[in-house]
């Protein structure tokens, strides 16, 4: 067992970081998809939730962040800076530009969707479509990144994996969709815009989007179970390092926690409740309807395993080097 | 015979392996069959590089191995490899750690390095620490401060066995570019890539793998704080 270096800041990180660039895209993706929120109000809504959540994880976790740092340790709180006076290929500076843009960006456009009755034909309009173009790329860079970081040290070989970035990017995308479907369940909730306010068409426009977003949650979670597959499938088939570091989710100190935390936990009993609720309606175009507590368990036990996903994987890849000498 | 059209030396080869535009390029040989685990090349280290308790730029491995009565033990020095191609430098992103270009030595500058500890996730070979004082990640560099004012770093001077021969192997005529010349030489983990500069004549690279598939009793004491061999 080697020495853990990068602890819980960085797992948080990771995670609050995925979780926010997710929630950025897929909020940019709905509305440009829905025309600008013109083509129906219950995809503006989504747009909104999803603007309105993005930044904050990200912040919070960048500045979770700092406390791993060395030199903030020492109590030299600004030498990060250092990270904006140059730029190289590192992921990490690649990512701390893209994660300083999209923190940028992802405010200005949760600013446009702040007004309780931003709609799609208001003043900030222009603007907030214009963001949604940028918040999309970059929301994949930034969730994206977070692989490639770990994935860039051949003298890790649990984490030296192409797919583990696309894995990250997909887990992003379905933790950003929860996160929206779990904020949105409690505000109306509590009241802020009740689901059966809407009348007719925003009704049925409501239901509709939630469909769609439980629909593309259960599809990204079938490429996530797809990808852990693959990861898990070469790195059993290769020899060597990989292999052996492998050992440590296939028989070794984190088997159970990835099984069982992460596999189980957030990918199969959250894709079987979605598939109850979803496939009559995506096969027989019955209605869709989902009782509000199966909902928000879903989603709660989506983001449960997308932390789990980046605590096995992070500590897994320090616990394992490479073999021989 | 010295013809360099017919003639392809280990030298020339070795040029053209390694960046030739560097007016030097400082390496270490290790003769592992002179290593006696004393350890002093480990505590002049830590005195002249003042490295903080718990770490270690430079350290002496043990490696007990065979079953009674035919046994064996053996010493393994270690320190940064001074890599060609380092792991650590393509990862950092304030450019930090760098290769010198006069010497290839890798090198990190402290004022920059911010202590995200990427460098030392990225190393293959465990050499590189949180400096607690700092804030920053520190490693051999060859004792820089030394070999620029053309002393050879503490470790090697103070090696009581004459193990460790360190030099620069663009200089033909130096002691380290000689023992590459006239020795079988090996590094740590040549399959990570990396085009170590520390060379090794006669090192054990028995593991505990090598234990399982032989059966014989290997026993490795790394004699720092980090017990499992990096």
């Amino acid at each position: 067992m080697l020495e853990i270096h990068w602890g819980l800041p960085v797992i948080i990180y990771l995670f609050l970081g995925g979780l926010g660039a997710g929630a950025g895209v897929v909020s940019a993706s709905v509305f440009l998809r829905s025309h600008a929120g013109d083509a129906s109000e219950g995809a503006f809504d989504i747009a909104r939730w999803g603007a309105l959540i993005a930044p904050i994880p990200v912040i919070a976790g960048t500045g979770a962040l700092v406390f791993e740092l060395g030199s903030f340790a020492v109590g030299d709180m600004f030498r990060w800076i250092n990270l904006f006076l140059t730029i190289n290929l590192s992921p990490m500076s690649l990512g701390s530009w893209f994660l300083a843009l999209f923190i940028g960006v992802s405010l200005c456009y949760a600013y446009t969707f702040l007004k309780s009755d931003a709609h799609s034909g208001d003043k900030h309009q222009a603007f907030r479509k214009m963001l949604a173009w940028v918040m999309v790329p970059l929301g994949i860079g930034v969730a994206l990144y977070t692989g490639i970081l770990l994935g860039a040290m051949p003298a890790r070989p649990f984490w030296n994996s192409p797919i583990l970035a696309m894995l990250f990017l997909i887990s992003a995308l379905s933790t950003g969709v929860a996160s929206i479907l779990l904020v949105r369940c409690v505000a109306h909730a509590l009241g802020h815009k009740k689901a059966d306010e809407y009348t007719g068409e925003g009704a049925q426009g409501t239901e509709e989007s939630k469909y769609i977003l439980a629909a593309t949650d259960m599809l990204l979670i079938s490429f996530e179970v797809l990808v852990v597959f693959l990861f898990i499938m070469y790195a059993h088939l290769t020899i060597g390092g990989v292999e052996n570091a492998i050992d440590v989710i296939l028989g070794g100190s984190l088997t159970s926690l990835f099984w069982f935390g992460f596999v189980v936990i957030g990918l199969i009993i959250p894709i079987l409740i979605e598939m109850k609720y979803v496939l009559p309606r995506l096969l027989r175009q019955e209605h869709y309807s989902i009782p509000h507590a199966v909902e928000l368990a879903a989603c709660m036990l989506v983001i449960v395993g997308g932390f789990m996903l980046r605590y096995v994987v992070v500590i897994a890849g320090q616990l394992t080097g490479p073999v021989g000498i | 015979m010295k013809d360099p059209a017919t003639q392809v030396s280990r030298r020339g080869l070795m040029k053209n392996l390694i960046a030739t535009d560097r007016p030097k390029r400082y390496a270490m040989v290790i003769d592992t069959r002179r290593c006696i685990g004393c350890q002093a090349c480990t505590v002049a280290c830590k005195s002249e590089n003042d490295v903080p308790l718990g770490e270690s730029r430079s350290w002496v491995e043990t490696i007990e191995k065979g079953n009674f009565p035919d046994v064996g033990r053996s010493f393994l020095p270690r320190l940064c490899n001074q890599c060609e191609k380092p792991g650590c430098v393509s990862v950092c992103p304030t450019g930090a750690t760098y290769t010198r270009k006069e010497d290839g030595v890798v090198a990190i500058n402290k004022e920059i390095c911010i202590g995200c500890k990427y460098c030392i996730l990225a190393c293959p070979y465990g050499v590189r620490y949180l400096d607690p004082k700092t804030g920053s990640v520190d490693k051999c560099d060859f004792c820089l401060h030394r070999i620029e004012k053309g002393v050879v770093p503490a470790c090697v001077n103070t090696c009581q066995g004459a193990a460790r021969i360190f030099g620069d192997i663009n200089d033909p005529s130096s002691a380290a570019a000689k023992m590459l010349e006239t020795n079988s030489v090996s590094v740590l983990r040549h399959e990570m890539g990396t085009e170590p500069m520390v060379f090794y004549i006669g090192a054990d690279h028995s593991d505990e793998r090598y234990a399982e598939r032989t059966g014989v009793y290997v026993r490795v004491e790394t004699h720092r704080r980090q017990q499992k061999r990096v």
